[in-house]
C-alpha cells in the first residue's frame, strides 16, 4: 500500500505540502488503509480546494473513488494526478495497484517499475512487483527483485525461500539450491512440531531428487524423519521409496514400499513401486513371469482383506485359465455383493479379446446357474448379474446374429431386470445409456427421467437426466430438470452452472445451441467456457505470496505448471475450435449472424425463455446497483470490476463482430504449435488461416494434419479445397512466401494430378469408409460434379459395401439437405428402415412428437427436495 | 479404483465430479485454497483411465477459539452414484483422518450435513462413524438447518 515519502529524499516544490496539509495527507494514506472510505474523501477534497493540482492527493481520492465503486472517475482522477506529479512513486503504484485489480498485470508491472525507480526500497512495491513479475513468467527480474528483498529483510524466514523458488521457477536448480542451504544455517530454535519448516524441507528433498541428488535427498530425509522435523509421515514414506527405488537399494526399496501398501492398500502406484522392486515390470511382464507376480499379488491380497487393489492388479497380469479362475472369483463376488460399478471397473480388461470372452462365459454360465438351481441365491444376485450382462452386451456387442441388430439382445436383458424390479435407478439408466447407444436419444431421455422420477434428491441423475436433454435438444427442459439443484437466487439454472464453472454444462448446452441451428448462443457459451479458463488462469495470482508465506513449496510449484498446461484442456481446446467454426461460418456467409439469431425463427416457447432470462440477468444486475447508488457509502468495493453487465443475451453482437476471422484466428493462434498433436485443431487452423490469406501457414497446417492421419476425409476435402484456391490466385505470394509455398504444395499434392482424378482415387482407396464416401462427394460437389453424380456417391452408404453408423448417416443427410436434393427424404427414409432402433431419422413432426413430455406431466420426482 | 492424495492436477476433475453429485458448489478457487494451505489432507479415487470418481475436500479449522483443540473439516466428499458400494468414501476419509492426526495432531475431524440430507447421513453416521454435536440454525444460504457432526480421532 502506498506510503509516505522516503525520509532525506528532495521532495519536488509541487509536491510539497504545508505542514497542515503535509499532516491531512498523512490522515488520508492511513485513512485508505483501513478502508476508512468516506473520511479519506473528505481529507482528499479538503486538501484538494487549497491545492487543486497536488497530483499525489488526486491520485489517493482516485483510489479511494474506485474502491467505493466509482471506478470510472476514479481512474480519470489517478490519470491526472500522475500527469501531474511524473517522478511520484505514490502515484505511480495507486495507478498499479488499480491496473492490478483489473487483471491488466502487464501494464501493472510498468507502473510498478516507475514507482520503484522513485523508491527503490520500497517493500511493498518490491512485493507487489515479485507478484506481478511471477504472474508474467518473467523470471529474471523475479530473481532480481526477490534478491533485494531478502537484501532488505535478511532476517525474514519466507525472504529465503522466495528467491530459492525464483530460481527454481527460472530453472535455476542448483542456485536454488545454495540458497536453501544458507537458509538451513540461519535457521535457531525450530519449535517442535512445525509443519512450515517441515515443508521446507520436504521441498528441500525434492529439489535434489530433481537435481538428480538421490543419495542426498535420501540422507537430508532420514536426518530430518529422525529429528522429526518433517512431520508428514506419508510424505517421508513416499519419498523415501521413491528414493529408494532410483538409487538402485532395492531390498530397503520393496520394505519401503510394502510399508506404504500397509497404509493405503488401495493405492496401485504401490503395488507397482514394490513389484518393480523386487525386479518386475508388471507392464511389459515376460510370460514367465507371471506365476511369481501372482503369487506375491494372491499374498498380499490375504494381508490385505479389503483391499481391492491386489485382486485387480491380478486381472490385468494373469491370461488363460489362471485368468478365467481368478475373474470368476472377482467377479461373483462382486454381483453377490452387489456392486453396481463391478462392469466399470473391469471393462478396462476388454482391450484383450480373450479376457472379454472369458468373462462372458463366466457371467453367462453363473446366470445360467441361478436361473436354473432353486439355489440360496439372493433376488438381488440375480438382479445385478442381469445389469453386469446387460452393461456387457451394451458395451461389447457380440457380433450381431443377422436379423437383429446390434443392442437388441442388450435391450432385452435390461427389459428382463426393469421388470424384475422397476424401481432401481441404475436399471432405468443403464436402459437409457443403451438406447443412446442404438441411436434413440429421445427414448433414452425418457428412460432416464424413470430414474430421476424414483430419485429425485441425487444430483448425479439429475445431472444426467439435463445432460439427455440437451442431448436431444430440449433446452428449456433441460433447465427445468438442472434448477432443482441450482441456487434459486441465481439469474437461471445456466446462469449457476456457468458461475460455479460447470464446464460440463457449458459445452453440452453450447453444442446443443448448435445442433439447433442458433450460432449466436453457441458462440456465447462458447466464449464463456473460455473466460473460465481465464479465471482459473488468474486464480493463481493470490498463492504467489500466499503460498510461500504458508511455505507450500512443493505443491505451489505444481500449481505453477498446471497453470502453464491449464490450456491444453480438452474443453478449452474444443471451445476454441468450435467457436473457430462459428466465426468460419460467418466469415464465408455474413447472413448466418443476422438471419439465424433472430428470436423470429425460434418457436414460441424458446422465445418465452430468451425473455424470461433476459429479465432475470436485467434483475440480477440492477439489484447490487441500488445500494450502489448512494455514493456516500463507506462499503468497500475493492478494486476488481464487478461482473460485466451481459448486454449481448442471444449472442447476436459476438457473431456481427466486424472481423470475424481475426477473432477465430486469435482464438486458434495459442494451439498452432509444433508440439500439437490434435486433427481438429489443424484442420481449423487451416480454415481459419486460408480465408486470412496466410497460405503457408494453411500448407503447415495440411501437412501437420497428414502427418497426424493422412487419409482423413476432412483434411481431403482442405487438400482439394486448398490446391483450388492457390490455383485461382491471380499470381503466387512474392519470395520468399511464393517458392516455399510452391514446394510445401508439391508436397501435398502432386501437381500433375487432376483433382478429379485425384478425388476419385481416394475414393478407391476408401470405398467401404463412410466418412471417405461423404468427404469424396463433398469434393465431387465442390469441383461441379452434377448433382445426379454426387447422390449416386452419397447413395453408396446405403449399400453394403459401405461400413456405415448412424453418425455418418446423419452428416449425408444434412449434406443432401443442402444441396437442395430431391432424394434427400429418400436417403432418410431408407437410414430410418435400417437402424431399427433408432429414432434420429424420423421426419421432423415424429421427433417433435417423441420430445414431447409424457402424458403423465409432473409427478412427484419433479418436486425440489426438502430444502435444497 | 485407485486411492490417492490429491495432486494440483486433480482439483478440476474434483470440482466436475462434486458438481455432478452435490447441492453444496464451490468455484476452482476455493479448491486450490484447499490444496495450497493443506497439500496432504485432500484425496481422490480414480478409474482406470484416470478419471476422478471421489474425492474428499479437507482442511484444519483456522480460527480457533482459545483453548479449543485443533481439528479438520471436511468441505465436501462425495463418490460418483456409478462408483457406490465400493468403500470408496471410506477410503477416502480414512487416508485424510489419518493426515490430519499424524501432520496436525487433529484431535476430532468436524463436518456439516443438510438436515434433509439423508443419504449423505447415513454415509456419515452409518458407515463413517460421525455422531451429531450439534444443530447449527440456518446454517446453509436458503436457510436450512445443518447438522455439526464430529468424529473423534483419539485412539
Amino acid at each position: 500500500m502506498p506510503q509516505g515519502p522516503a525520509a532525506g529524499s528532495a521532495i519536488p516544490a509541487k509536491r510539497a505540502l504545508p505542514s497542515k496539509e503535509s499532516t491531512l495527507f498523512k490522515d488520508l494514506l492511513s485513512h485508505y488503509e483501513s478502508r476508512q472510505l468516506k473520511k479519506g474523501h473528505k481529507i482528499a477534497d479538503q486538501i484538494l480546494k487549497k491545492f487543486p493540482e497536488h497530483g499525489e492527493t488526486l491520485c489517493m481520492k482516485g483510489l479511494v473513488l474506485t474502491h467505493m465503486g466509482k471506478r470510472e472517475e476514479g481512474l480519470e482522477l489517478v490519470k491526472k494526478g500522475i500527469r501531474l506529479d511524473l517522478t511520484s512513486h505514490i502515484c505511480w503504484h495507486v495507478f498499479g495497484l488499480i491496473q492490478k485489480g483489473e487483471k491488466n498485470y502487464d501494464e501493472a508491472l510498468k507502473s510498478y517499475t516507475q514507482a520503484l525507480r522513485f523508491d527503490k526500497e520500497n517493500l511493498n512495491l518490491l512485493q507487489d512487483a515479485a507478484n506481478l513479475q511471477t504472474q508474467l513468467r518473467l523470471f529474471d527480474s523475479l530473481q532480481e527483485t526477490r534478491h533485494t528483498i531478502l537484501r532488505l529483510r535478511p532476517n525474514v524466514r519466507r525472504n529465503w525461500v522466495a528467491l530459492a523458488v525464483a530460481y527454481h521457477l527460472g530453472g535455476n536448480l542448483e542456485d536454488a539450491r545454495n540458497v536453501l542451504e544458507q537458509y538451513a544455517r540461519t535457521l535457531k530454535n525450530i519449535p517442535d512440531y512445525d509443519t512450515e519448516h517441515s515443508e521446507v524441507i520436504l521441498y528441500h528433498i525434492r529439489l535434489l531428487a530433481d537435481l538428480g541428488h538421490n543419495a542426498d535427498a535420501l540422507a537430508l530425509l532420514d536426518t530430518s524423519a529422525k529429528s522429526r522435523a518433517v512431520v508428514d509421515r506419508m510424505s517421508i514414506m513416499e519419498y523415501r521409496a521413491r528414493l529408494l527405488s532410483s538409487t538402485g537399494a532395492q531390498d530397503d526399496a520393496a520394505h519401503a514400499w510394502r510399508a506404504l501398501i500397509e497404509h493405503n492398500p488401495d493405492n496401485y502406484a504401490y503395488y507397482r513401486g514394490y513389484l518393480s522392486a523386487k525386479g518386475f515390470d508388471i507392464d511389459n511382464l515376460p510370460e514367465v513371469k507371471t506365476p511369481e507376480v501372482l503369487k506375491i499379488l494372491s499374498e498380499l491380497g490375504e494381508q490385505m482383506p479389503k483391499a481391492a487393489a491386489p485382486r485387480r492388479l491380478a486381472l490385468d497380469v494373469a491370461s488363460g485359465t489362471e485368468f478365467t479362475t481368478l475373474a470368476r472369483t472377482y467377479i461373483l463376488s462382486a454381483l453377490r455383493r452387489g456392486i453396481p460399478s463391478l462392469f466399470a471397473d473391469i471393462k478396462a480388461l476388454y482391450t484383450d479379446p480373450a479376457k472379454r470372452d472369458a468373462i462372458e462365459r463366466v457371467v453367462t454360465a453363473f446366470y445360467d446357474s441361478l436361473s436354473n438351481s432353486a439355489s440360496a441365491s439372493t433376488p438381488a444376485t440375480h438382479l445385478w448379474t442381469l445389469y453386469f450382462l446387460a452393461q456387457h452386451h451394451s458395451f461389447s456387442p457380440s457380433p450381431p446374429s443377422p436379423p437383429s441388430p446390434p443392442y437388441t439382445h442388450a435391450l432385452t436383458l435390461i427389459h428382463t431386470a426393469l421388470a424384475h424390479t422397476p424401481t432401481l435407478p441404475e436399471l432405468h439408466t443403464l436402459h437409457a445409456r443403451i438406447l443412446k447407444r442404438a441411436g434413440d436419444p429421445y427414448g433414452a431421455c425418457a428412460a432416464l427421467e424413470e430414474a430421476r422420477r424414483l430419485d429425485g434428491q441425487d444430483r448425479y441423475v439429475n445431472t444426467k437426466s439435463a445432460k439427455y436433454h440437451l442431448r436431444c435438444g430440449m433446452l428449456e427442459e433441460a433447465e427445468g430438470v438442472l434448477g432443482v439443484f441450482t441456487k434459486k437466487d441465481a439469474a437461471s439454472p445456466g446462469a449457476d452452472l456457468e458461475d460455479m464453472q460447470s464446464l460440463l454444462y457449458m459445452l453440452e448446452e453450447a453444442s446443443a445451441q448448435n445442433r439447433l441451428n442458433r450460432p449466436g448462443l453457441a458462440l456465447k457459451r462458447y466464449l464463456a467456457i473460455q473466460k473460465v479458463f481465464d479465471d482459473i488462469y488468474n486464480d493463481q495470482y493470490d498463492f504467489h505470496s500466499y503460498s510461500i508465506r504458508r511455505f507450500t513449496i512443493n505443491i505451489y510449484l505444481n500449481l505453477m505448471s498446471f497453470e502453464d498446461k491449464l490450456r491444453a484442456h480438452p474443453a478449452y481446446v474444443a471451445s476454441s475450435v468450435e467457436a473457430s467454426r462459428i466465426y468460419v461460418r460467418v466469415h464465408d456467409d455474413p447472413s448466418v449472424a443476422t438471419a439465424s439469431t433472430s428470436i423470429a425463427n425460434m418457436t414460441g416457447v424458446a422465445k418465452k425463455a430468451i425473455k424470461k432470462a433476459k429479465k432475470a440477468a436485467f434483475k440480477a444486475q440492477e439489484e447490487p446497483k441500488k445500494g450502489l447508488t448512494q455514493a456516500t457509502s463507506n462499503e468497500d468495493k475493492g478494486l476488481e470490476p464487478g461482473p460485466a453487465k451481459d448486454e449481448d443475451p442471444e449472442g447476436i453482437k459476438a457473431l456481427g463482430v466486424k472481423d470475424p476471422i481475426e477473432q477465430a484466428w486469435k482464438l486458434l493462434k495459442p494451439f498452432a504449435t509444433p508440439t500439437q498433436n490434435s486433427l481438429d485443431v489443424w484442420i481449423a487452423v487451416y480454415d481459419v488461416s486460408v480465408r486470412r490469406q496466410k497460405y503457408l501457414l494453411a500448407a503447415k497446417a495440411l501437412l501437420k494434419a497428414r502427418g497426424l492421419k493422412g487419409e482423413d476425409g476432412e483434411l481431403h476435402i482442405r487438400i482439394v479445397d486448398f490446391k483450388q484456391r492457390v490455383s485461382s490466385l491471380p499470381q503466387l505470394p512474392a519470395d520468399p512466401i511464393g517458392p516455399a509455398l510452391a514446394s510445401a504444395l508439391a508436397l501435398i499434392l502432386p501437381d500433375e494430378l487432376a483433382l478429379e482424378t485425384y478425388n476419385s482415387q481416394y475414393l478407391q482407396r476408401h470405398a467401404s469408409s463412410a466418412a471417405s464416401v461423404l468427404a469424396a462427394a463433398k469434393v465431387a460437389h465442390n469441383l461441379h460434379a452434377p448433382i445426379e453424380e454426387v447422390e449416386d456417391l452419397l447413395f453408396r452408404l446405403t449399400t453394403p459395401e459401405v461400413n456405415d453408423d448412424i453418425k455418418s448417416g446423419l452428416a449425408t443427410h444434412a449434406f443432401l439437405v443442402k444441396l437442395g436434393s430431391r432424394r434427400a427424404d429418400e436417403f432418410r427414409q431408407g437410414c430410418d428402415d435400417r437402424y431399427v432402433l433408432s429414432t434420429v431419422f424420423k421426419t421432423p413432426e415424429e421427433i417433435a412428437r417423441l420430445r414431447a413430455p409424457p402424458a403423465q406431466g409432473m409427478s412427484d420426482g419433479d418436486e425440489p427436495p426438502e430444502g435444497q | 479404483m485407485n486411492i490417492r492424495v490429491a495432486r494440483v492436477d486433480d482439483l478440476m476433475g474434483m470440482q466436475a465430479c462434486n458438481l455432478q453429485n452435490l447441492p453444496e458448489n464451490y468455484t476452482m478457487k476455493y479448491y486450490f485454497y484447499h490444496a495450497l494451505t493443506w497439500p496432504n489432507l485432500s484425496y481422490v479415487a480414480e478409474d482406470h483411465k484416470g478419471r476422478i470418481v471421489g474425492y474428499i475436500l479437507a482442511k484444519m479449522e483456522e480460527d480457533l477459539q482459545p483453548g479449543e483443540e485443533p481439528h479438520g473439516h471436511v468441505t465436501s466428499i462425495s463418490v460418483l452414484r456409478s462408483y457406490r458400494r465400493l468403500g470408496l468414501a471410506k477410503k477416502l476419509m480414512v487416508q485424510s483422518q489419518e493426515a490430519m492426526a499424524t501432520i496436525y495432531r487433529a484431535s476430532y475431524v468436524s463436518l456439516h450435513v443438510r438436515k434433509s440430507n439423508r443419504a449423505a447421513f447415513g454415509l456419515y453416521h452409518d458407515a463413517l462413524g460421525f455422531a451429531i454435536h450439534d444443530i447449527e440454525k440456518k446454517y446453509y444460504a436458503d436457510g436450512e438447518d445443518a447438522y455439526s457432526m464430529r468424529l473423534s480421532l483419539k485412539q
